[in-house]
């Protein structure tokens, strides 16, 4: 009796030899997987890849959504670079990004640092701030824009209380965008928590032992173990965040509307007002492109950093 | 094998499954055809309400016949039409302002209605609201109301403060009394505001009616170049942009804002109001204090604003005829009438505004909106059913609001507002 390992069983494709010709016994194995990921590239592809072409082609037209579109090549893009308030759109949002993004991340980590130690109602605490992720966003502008609120608004109200004369927050262009951005940290704080939480859960104990039995204080801990294992989820999160910053729309739609003047007209805003406000559809998707590209540019310049970051850790 | 046979038995139910909803959706036995028409609006309750009388007594005069009324918020209703359009699955019949009809009907995405009227149905309308349908001579929707503006008051808080209102047209305060009065009224703290003017969400063109008391214009006689640069349109911004700089009325009550003017007004945070009859049954339920209606401020000349709809049948129409028979069933004289009453508008047929119409609620205030009706320039008219009015609009919003809240020159703010005009002017 021949050994076990020396059993020849008929491979696969002998099987399939028997019934397929030659092309798609090649081709077979490669469709299968395919087959496992059309659902999701079906959607991905009516929803996605054919918006974002159709986009690239309507940018290059000028179309009103109720009239023919009519070629005109590079001219939106070409009217880009003089647009004043296209560059005051793109300042408000590099603005923005730069006050939310770093801000939520750090609150968050603080916030899921705290809360993952034994405290008295830890699960309450939790819940309370990743409320506001799961509201929707428009609730959440309309329950802002009623707290900021220059005649009725409760912060005024708080503020009188302790002497302070009340602020024109939305209709101001002093304090809009402040307005706005303490509105996002409410709304994205949350999340970062959330997403922190799990990770530092995932780390094992046993570092933080060692480094105990090395004489590590907690900043040490903080610094040479939990930081370091934290770093993807932080790059996660920081792309998730720019990639939000960059797409706000409803929360400033809801509350200011993108004034007082250009204060708090971001690129999304700028995009939706020349699409359906005056019906400027590639222009709009000139600006759309673009927007898509430099997330792009910055993604992929963030994932290189990182990558890089990681193979000297 | 085992493991290949179940990939193998996997795949081939999924697409087995897949093949049967396909399959079984194409295989549905189409519905029986009903004659449906879809009607897209917006509207207080009062308007839904009037629509919804409408469509009742259509469907029973018509068996057979289903009207679907489509209710949208206002500020995204365009966009919502447009993109339907664009779809080729426009609603059949849509409520549209007299500014956005040049627009439609430029573009074709409203029918020609020509074939479906008498020869002198145009007659049967005040001038001023039949020239606003039609475009090249051609109506491309049918007036159904207008409305207009005037000048509500806190009877209470101008009493406090001394201050009497105009009984009549030709007694109107000038543009330098409404200012006086507001600043009595600042003085006296009995609201935190004098007055504040309802010109959001879009309807930037409101401002437009000070610049024509003032003696100015937008647009030259035939349309085709920008007047606002000129010595009337700087000083309009000017004297606009003071209630701002004085502190006469709210900052969040600047033309881009999403303040809601009513509440202010009946909430006690402002003395007056600048707005529409058809805020009558909002403040009517709303306010506490006793309040009324007088005319607006005046200058060199009364002028106001030509608000109010028309209804257009769109080119995605499958039974268009019987669209247009819709449309023609709702501004008839009868339900015309009984429409304006209900939600207290003001009608657009000849006959009616010549009998006159006895509102049931608050007659006295809605005469003086039905005498403002008298004071709407032609020009102005001609100017906000411009094709293009759709894309001067936006740009005028984002400039007023500049020397509004962030201090623009009126000078600078013209010179854009007219850079934007020739070149849209230009592209014809």
């Amino acid at each position: 009796m021949a050994p076990t390992s020396m059993i020849h069983e008929k491979p696969m494709n002998e099987i399939a030899t028997s019934r397929f010709s030659g092309w798609w016994v090649s081709f077979k194995p490669r469709l299968t997987p395919y087959l496992f990921i059309a659902p999701n590239l079906i959607l991905f592809s009516v929803f996605i890849f054919f918006p974002l072409l159709y986009a690239a082609f309507i940018s290059v037209h000028e179309w009103s959504l109720i009239d023919e579109p009519l070629y005109v090549g590079a001219e939106n893009y070409t009217r880009l670079l003089t647009d004043y308030q296209f560059w005051q759109a793109m300042k408000n949002t590099v603005i923005y990004s730069v006050a939310t993004v770093p801000t939520s991340l750090a609150i968050g980590l603080m916030l899921a640092i705290g809360l993952n130690r034994d405290l008295f109602a830890r699960t309450l605490l939790r819940s309370v701030y990743f409320l506001p992720v799961v509201v929707s966003s428009v609730a959440t502008a309309i329950i802002a824009a009623w707290l900021f609120n220059d005649h009725y608004g409760v912060i005024n109200a708080l503020l009188k209380l302790i002497g302070i004369s009340p602020i024109s927050w939305l209709s101001t262009t002093t304090w809009a965008l402040p307005s706005i951005i303490l509105t996002t940290l409410w709304t994205r704080v949350g999340f970062c928590m959330v997403v922190y939480l799990a990770a530092l859960q995932s780390i094992s104990p046993t570092y933080y032992e060692a480094a105990s039995i090395d004489g590590a204080t907690r900043f040490q801990q903080f610094r040479h173990v939990t930081w370091p294992m934290l770093r993807p989820t932080t790059f996660l999160l920081l792309i998730l965040n720019v990639i939000h910053s960059f797409q706000v729309f409803d929360l400033i739609y809801v509350m200011t509307g993108g004034g007082p003047g250009f204060s708090t007209t971001m690129i999304v805003q700028y995009i939706y007002q020349s699409a359906f406000a005056t019906s400027e559809m590639g222009y709009a998707s000139a600006m759309g492109i673009i927007l898509f590209l430099l997330i792009l540019l910055f993604t992929l310049l963030q994932w290189r950093v990182n990558k890089r970051t990681e193979e000297f850790v | 094998m085992t493991q290949f046979i179940n990939r193998r038995s996997l795949l081939k139910t999924g697409a087995g499954l897949g093949a049967g909803l396909v399959t079984g959706a194409l295989g549905m036995p189409a519905r029986a055809q009903e004659k449906q028409l879809t009607f897209a609006v917006w509207g207080g309750d009062a308007e839904v309400a009037g629509y919804k009388d409408v469509i009742a007594k259509f469907e029973s005069a018509n068996p057979g016949v289903k009207v679907k009324l489509d209710v949208m918020p206002f500020a995204q209703f365009y966009q919502q039409v447009d993109t339907r359009l664009a779809g080729r699955q426009a609603p059949d019949i849509f409520r549209v302002t007299y500014q956005q009809i040049g627009r439609y009907a430029t573009n074709k995405a409203a029918i020609d209605l020509t074939q479906y009227l008498d020869k002198d149905f145009g007659k049967g309308f005040t001038p001023a609201v039949w020239s606003a349908v039609n475009v090249k001579g051609i109506p491309y929707a049918l007036p159904h109301h207008t409305d207009t503006f005037a000048l509500f008051y806190n009877a209470e808080l101008l009493e406090k403060a001394g201050i009497s209102v105009p009984t009549s047209l030709d007694q109107a305060w000038t543009w330098a009394a409404f200012i006086d009065n507001a600043k009595k009224l600042k003085a006296q703290g009995g609201a935190s505001y004098p007055f504040a003017m309802s010109w959001q969400n879009g309807a930037v063109h409101r401002w437009m009616f000070y610049l024509y008391q003032h003696g100015g214009r937008l647009l030259n006689d035939d349309l085709t170049a920008s007047r606002i640069t000129e010595k009337a349109g700087i000083e309009t911004i000017t004297w606009t942009q003071s209630w701002f700089t004085e502190g006469l009325v709210p900052p969040s009550t600047s033309v881009k804002s999403a303040e809601k003017v009513q509440n202010l007004f009946a909430n006690g945070t402002i003395a007056m109001m600048l707005n529409g009859n058809w805020q009558i049954p909002f403040v009517e339920q709303q306010m506490k204090a006793k309040w009324g209606v007088t005319y607006l401020p005046r200058d060199v000349a009364m002028a106001d604003d030509l608000g109010g709809t028309c209804v257009a049948v769109s080119r995605d129409s499958k039974t268009p005829e019987l669209a247009a028979e819709f449309v023609k069933f709702l501004v008839n004289e009868e339900n015309m009438r009984s429409f304006v009453d209900k939600a207290q508008l003001l009608p657009v047929r000849s006959s009616i505004v010549d009998k006159g119409i006895e509102f049931s609620l608050r007659p006295k205030e809605m005469k003086v909106f039905v005498d403002q009706t008298k004071t709407i320039p032609e020009h102005l008219v001609s100017t906000v059913i411009h094709p293009n009015w759709g894309k001067f609009n936006p740009k005028m919003a984002d400039e007023l609001d500049l020397a509004f809240t962030s201090g623009q020159s009126p000078e600078q703010t013209a010179k854009n507002i007219e850079a934007h005009i020739e070149r849209l002017l230009l592209r014809g």
